[in-house]
């Protein structure tokens, strides 16, 4: 186990060395916006595709779903079918918003809006905050995998730990921008897919590559009937209680909303339309990270399922309760099967290692993103009232990586022992209600206008945010059997009004009853030519920025 | 770059066009992705006893639609893109084109006109006595 873990290091040590070259190579060749939130517009579609796949398969789909498949059958699959079908929206969007936009959202929010600073805070706003909230959640998972993985514990090395992710985080964004990101992202998403192909057909290997013996085989160590069905988790229904039940499916279908509308509207995928040359570029980047995502997503069975199979569900709990090391404990014990104790290691120290690039890169696409919003948007457009130096706007953008990261850390270290998985589905929440609501009536609805924007963005955001305060997750769950609290504050403070756990079903058409009503209550008239300019612009690219323009 | 410079475009029939299809085509593949897809989570939620029947072996129909969503998601990516680089790609790269050289003419027009203007408006003037260092580019654009 020493010998796996000194091998584990120096493969986190091999990665971080790695992409801090590439960071550096790209610092170099960093001049202007374009470069810095952009990549110049210069990658590929297939490499941007590759790297809008690193940017999306976090930690928590990788670890995370293998996790809840191994723990509760079917229903973690519901997961991997949500954030995949998701991208079918995103495909739909990609060229409009590339052809209308620059380097934000708030660039297509804010092209028909009689008054820019308020569409250009509220869009600063909604992109900090649902990148802050993801970012939280990841690094603290951060945290407890690489202790786990490096074998140390207690409060110091998960300070440490989040402290040292946190500050490689803000030195790729600071120093590398774009292009430097871009190339973490490629470099993760190809160790991810190998890692977990590898991973795959090992275990399906064990099984003869007959699926059907695999799920035989996790039933069976189950001990559950009904592992293989939807119900484990998700949608509960508890006999006798109606009220219960009813309450239960419908959070299943909040979630499931959410997932899926989600995606279009997360901050650091949308920043990633506008790092190719033109509109085509970006439909085939989306259509190739459709491909990746859903191998990877199809791949989440086998390693689920196989680790309910082969680690067995009593030895993943002991390890971790939420069963985020199934997937490691997985790779250990095929690795030993393959090639002895030292293939368990090798193969458990490369997988480890694939996991902290995948929390590495997905934090740094984060900031990235807010840092651009915030320069961008907010410095540029609302402080400067749009007409900054582009240096000057450049150095903002680096401070506010600086700025965004740092926080992300101190709330990270704060949260360090607090169960926020729930943060990723509230972010993708929060997308869905705050932003999807404002980018679709801004690209199709002609009446829509400014107040329509700042209410529907404003709106959808807390929405979401109250409806979690006053859930279940925040306050009053507790275990019917220990008394011990499922939420986030201690037992005995119970403050919840909102029975589901996931607001999307409320907030997102809260989000979008709020930009409609702000729309219809203001007397703003907006300009009929500018969404006639709009809609020519973004079908048709005329006038698009492309590749290298200044 | 100059307000409603391409707002001829819209009232184009072609563009009209373009614009009906890409309509057309995207409630269609947003229609069929999330109705299917929330069809798949009803059953989920409410047909349990459907969704548990064995389909082959120990695969379910739970399981089986599941790996459908990923075949529908895939399909659909690829007949949209067939359908648009067919359909809608002809249409907008012409119109592109065509903006983009009357955007050329018109800034072609202008620099001829400033050029103009600039000839009739002139005066002779005392020559400035000539002042060093003063005409570096600035850094920016």
């Amino acid at each position: 186990m020493i010998g796996g873990r000194v091998l584990t290091f120096g493969l986190f040590v091999t990665f971080i060395l790695i992409t801090l070259a590439i960071t550096v190579w790209a610092r170099r060749n960093t001049r202007g916006a374009d470069d810095f939130y952009a990549g110049g517009r210069a990658f590929s579609g297939v490499q941007n595709g590759l790297a809008l796949a690193g940017d999306y398969m976090s930690a928590a789909s990788f670890l995370g779903i293998a996790g809840i498949i191994a723990l509760s059958g079917y229903d973690g699959f519901l997961y991997s079918i949500g954030f995949l079908v998701a991208w079918l929206l995103t495909l739909l969007l990609v060229e409009l918003m590339r052809n209308a936009g620059r380097f934000t959202m708030a660039d297509v929010l804010s092209y028909r809006a009689r008054r820019q600073p308020k569409v250009r805070t509220a869009a600063a706003v909604s992109t900090v905050t649902v990148s802050v909230f993801y970012l939280v959640a990841q690094m603290v998972g951060a945290g407890a995998l690489v202790s786990l993985l490096l074998g140390v514990s207690g409060t110091a090395a998960k300070v440490v730990t989040i402290a040292g992710v946190g500050v490689v985080m803000i030195f790729y964004v600071m120093f590398g921008g774009m292009k430097g990101t871009t190339w973490v992202q490629i470099i993760k998403a190809v160790l991810l897919m190998g890692g977990t192909v590898v991973l795959t057909v090992l275990v399906l290997a064990r099984f003869g590559f007959n699926l059907s013996d695999m799920l035989g085989a996790a039933a069976d160590a189950s001990g559950r009937s009904g592992f293989l069905q939807p119900g484990q988790k998700f949608g509960r229904e508890v006999a006798g209680d109606l009220v219960r039940t009813v309450v239960n499916k419908l959070d299943f279908i909040s979630l499931a909303l959410a997932l899926v509308l989600g995606t279009a509207g997360l901050p650091h995928i949308v920043s990633r339309f506008f790092t190719v040359p033109d509109a085509r570029a970006a439909r085939t980047s989306v259509n190739w990270a459709i491909g990746l995502v859903g191998i990877f997503y199809l791949m989440t069975l086998a390693l689920g399922f196989g680790a309910t199979a082969l680690v067995g569900q009593r030895a993943i709990v002991a390890q971790d309760p939420g069963g985020n090391t199934a997937a490691l404990q997985l790779a250990h014990v095929v690795g030993k099967a393959v090639a002895g104790p030292l293939g368990g290691d090798v193969l458990l120290a490369f997988i480890g290692a694939v996991a902290f690039a995948t929390i590495l890169a997905v934090v740094s696409g984060l900031v990235l993103a807010s840092s651009t919003s915030l320069a961008h948007d907010y410095f540029g457009h609302v402080l400067m009232l749009g007409r900054p130096r582009e240096s000057q706007e450049v150095a903002v953008a680096r401070f506010a990586a600086f700025l965004v990261g740092s926080l992300a850390i101190v709330l990270a270290v704060v949260a360090r022992n607090l169960n926020v998985a729930f943060l990723v589905a509230l972010a993708f929440a929060m997308a869905a209600s705050a932003n999807l609501p404002a980018i679709v009536l801004s690209l199709f609805w002609k009446r829509f206008n400014t107040s329509g924007v700042v209410a529907g963005v404003y709106g959808g955001l807390l929405g979401s945010l109250l409806l979690v305060i006053f859930s279940p997750v925040v306050s009053g769950k507790v275990d019917p059997v220990t008394g011990t609290s499922l939420s986030l504050l201690p037992a005995g403070i119970d403050f919840h009004v909102f029975p589901l756990e996931n607001p999307g079903l409320v907030s997102i058409p809260f989000g979008f009853l709020c930009a409609v009503a702000g729309t219809l209550l203001s007397r703003e008239r907006p300009d009929p030519r500018r969404f006639e300019e709009l809609s020519v612009r973004s079908l048709t690219g005329a006038g698009s920025v492309g590749r290298r323009s200044k | 770059m100059a307000d409603g410079e391409f707002l001829a475009l819209a009232d184009d029939r072609r563009f009209r066009l373009l614009r009906t299809r890409f309509r057309r085509l995207a409630l269609t593949v947003v229609g069929s992705f999330l109705g299917w897809y929330f069809l798949y989570i009803a059953l989920s939620a409410f047909a349990r006893d459907f969704m548990a029947r064995p389909a082959i072996g120990n695969v379910n129909v739970a399981l089986l639609l599941g790996v459908l969503q990923f075949a529908s998601t895939f399909l659909l990516a690829w007949r949209y893109t067939w359908y648009a680089s067919r359909k809608l790609d002809p249409l907008s790269a012409q119109l592109r084109a065509e903006a983009e050289q009357r955007r050329a003419e018109f800034e072609r027009l202008e620099r001829v006109l400033a050029e103009r203007r600039r000839i009739e408006n002139w005066t002779p003037q005392p020559r400035p006595r000539a002042r060093h260092r003063r005409v570096r580019a600035r850094g920016d654009q």
